[in-house]
């Protein structure tokens, strides 16, 4: 009997007595945890409050023309000169890499500014597949990283999360920012070959419990949330 | 580590004989608890969540063999190549076939406990590969040529300074130069490099999904993704108990792995492997290595819930103290030392003697494992085996004849309290394993048998 065969046949013998799954949270009524739900500004507070403190920044902004000013004035030319977007809104600025290239020519890459699907409150996190990604070695090689979202694409909690991508692959859950014109579609099925939820700039504090940010991956994060009511008049 | 004949406790008293270190070890780690507890009770649904994670893992044991054969059938319907591997050799075998097949002699490594019980690295080294660990901490403790001694924070164990002396020897920067961030940033630099030139990348796997035949790979520094997008190809190793039903279930563990290890609210990246690139290649293998034996195992089954979080290490009061490289196994601290009898009940007989059944390790496990109930029923298991050291058998049988015939158990009594009084050196010696760490009681002038005789009137 090969490998797989004998490992499959103890496993079967020995397995105890079939235990039922327990229900979720949200598929039962009345079981374990509430939907955390909450308003859209309760969502937005909570999670720019949980990103700065796991070392990211979040920008309420009203378009991509603000996006645009603050990362020319972060990143500027003469230091950061291979800059990308995955964003078309953002072309005059900075141009998508070739998809087709091999992903170790991403090495000198100094910002990759990419659109992510939705955000989660709890943790700050940020969920993206590889359609957005360009490269799935882009968000991760790039020496800066910088997320865009609709600020009413943020869910409460790690359940909702997962509900929101069952709902994008099944085609029934659209995205907010589909009015920019880059949202998912509702209707539309999609399913990923490789997706990630980023929290924050790669880290460690594998040396003695000190945190250093920019281990492996990104030095900064920064995510960008777009709120075409605001006004970005304050920040002058 | 087979050449290593020595045990717990006496690897805990090297470790010991440098007590500010040991201080420094015990209050690092009693840091990590603290955050983890902070992490936690910001959760009001905190102990519905572990009962749900339990419930789960219940439900994954219970029919593993459907689950497993789902994720194969999904798996490969997604380009994804499953192996399998009855023990820890066959996995090693595995490896170095696809490397072999591959042509190259170098690859890239992130976390993975289950090489590390399986010492993958040390067998592909003598098949002339070299295995480059990306992780931070194990590439610091790889350096320095020792076993990780924390699943989760591999080189917890060192002092910034002595980090810095591996990296001035092997990576070149200033002699004396010990700032973590200086360090960190030397160490990104050097592994850079090897991402960037390696052909063939090795991931560790947190969560497999049956339904959907992808799995979670989650770090804070981003190795395993720099390692695995940049090569040809991608062998992720996973343990046969990794499985998990759904998706969505996802939700439940990510809520609570990162909390309970290091008391963030989630690593930095979570990131879900479904399919390969376009014109790479994707391998997993199953490894069971005694899984499916422990499986059979009623009162020591629920340790394979285990999702490796460490929290049980960082609140385990002979874990701070004693340090991981005294657990002399890949996964220390309390859950290992329920795991490992189950691989070498010889070997590893003097690890569930390692704790003092406080049941803090129970309390704080995000999969609710019955650690402490599990340490206790290990040593009824071990010593009718044959396996306890002869000293504490001996001990134990004599307490045994003592504490079950009355009357030699008053004699023994008074004898002993004379013995205390009038020549205590016969007990407060070095013979005495009970007298070197502690000092010996006062011993009553009478019994409570004598006094209730005297008083009971």
């Amino acid at each position: 009997m090969n490998s797989r065969d004998k490992i499959l046949d103890t496993v079967k013998k020995n397995q105890p007595d079939h235990r039922e799954l327990p229900p979720l949270p949200g598929t039962v009524a009345g079981t374990a945890m509430p939907p955390a739900g909450g308003s859209v500004a309760d969502l937005t507070h909570a999670f720019t409050t949980v990103l700065e403190a796991i070392g990211g920044t979040a920008y309420l902004v009203s378009g991509f023309d603000r996006i645009a000013t603050i990362l020319r004035e972060q990143f500027p030319r003469e230091q950061h000169p291979h800059i990308v977007s995955g964003c078309p809104e953002l072309s005059g600025w900075a141009g998508a890499p070739d998809r087709n290239a091999d992903p170790h020519t991403l090495e000198n890459i100094d910002l990759a500014v990419l659109r992510a699907h939705f955000g989660v409150a709890e943790n700050g996190a940020c969920w993206i597949t590889e359609e957005r990604m360009i490269h799935r070695a882009l968000p991760f090689i790039t020496q800066h990283l910088a997320l865009v979202i609709d600020h009413k694409d943020i869910v409460a909690n790690m359940h909702e999360a997962y509900d929101r991508i069952a709902g994008l692959e099944a085609g029934t859950t659209g995205e907010a920012g589909l009015t920019d014109g880059v949202g998912v579609e509702a209707g539309v099925s999609t399913s990923y070959g490789f997706g990630t939820f980023i929290a924050g700039p790669s880290k460690t504090a594998d040396i003695e419990q000190s945190l250093v940010l920019g281990a492996h991956g990104p030095r900064s994060l920064i995510v960008f949330l777009l709120d075409a009511a605001i006004s970005d008049a304050g920040f002058y | 580590m087979s050449e290593n004949k020595k045990d717990h406790a006496a690897l805990a008293e090297e470790f010991n004989k440098d007590e500010p270190r040991v201080d420094w070890h015990d209050q690092t780690l009693w840091w990590i608890r603290q955050k983890r507890d902070k992490a936690a009770h910001q959760v009001p649904e905190w102990e519905d969540l572990r009962n749900l994670a339990s419930g789960i893992k219940e439900n994954v044991l219970s029919d593993l063999s459907g689950y497993l054969r789902q994720f194969e059938e999904q798996a490969t319907r997604n380009g994804i190549v499953v192996h399998w591997a009855a023990d820890a050799a066959e996995h090693n075998e595995i490896v170095y076939s696809l490397l072999q097949r591959k042509g190259v002699d170098k690859m890239v490594k992130s976390k993975s406990m289950l090489t590390e019980e399986c010492h993958l690295n040390e067998y592909l080294a003598q098949k002339g590969i070299e295995v480059i660990d990306t992780d931070l901490g194990e590439r610091v403790v790889q350096l320095a040529g020792e076993p990780p001694s924390h699943i989760v924070l591999p080189c917890i164990h060192k002092k910034k300074e002595e980090i810095g002396e591996i990296f001035h020897e092997h990576l070149g920067t200033p002699a004396g130069n010990a700032d973590p961030q200086f360090l960190t940033h030397a160490a990104r630099l050097h592994l850079r490099e090897k991402f960037l030139t390696r052909r063939v990348a090795l991931t560790g796997v947190n969560f497999a999904v049956a339904e959907t035949g992808e799995f979670v790979v989650c770090t804070n520094e981003g190795n395993a993704d720099m390692g695995a997008h940049l090569a040809d190809m991608h062998i992720a190793c996973m343990g046969i108990e990794k499985l998990i039903p759904q998706r969505r279930h996802l939700g439940v563990f990510l809520r609570l792995l990162t909390r309970s290890a290091t008391g963030q609210p989630i690593t930095t990246y979570s990131s879900h492997f479904r399919k390969p690139r376009p014109g790479q290649e994707m391998h997993i293998v199953f490894v069971d290595n005694g899984r499916s034996a422990h499986l059979g195992k009623k009162d020591f089954r629920s340790s394979l819930k285990c999702i490796r979080c460490a929290a049980c290490f960082n609140t385990c009061p002979v874990y701070r103290r004693s340090g991981g490289h005294s657990y002399h196994t890949a996964v220390a601290g309390p859950i290992g030392s329920i795991l490992s009898p189950n691989l070498d009940m010889k070997k590893y007989a003097d690890l569930p003697f390692a704790s003092t059944l406080c049941g803090s390790c129970s309390n704080v496990c995000p999969v609710k494992i019955d650690i402490h109930e599990q340490l206790y029923k290990w040593r009824q298991v071990i010593v009718q085996e044959g396996y306890a050291p002869a000293a504490k058998t001996v001990a134990l049988k004599t307490m045994n004849w003592v504490l079950s015939n009355p009357s030699v158990y008053r004699a023994a009594g008074k004898t002993g309290r004379w013995f205390m009084l009038n020549v205590p050196f016969t007990v407060n010696n070095g013979l005495n394993a009970w007298y070197r760490q502690r000092d010996m009681p006062a011993p009553p002038r009478q019994s409570f048998g004598e006094w209730y005789k005297k008083n009971k009137s």
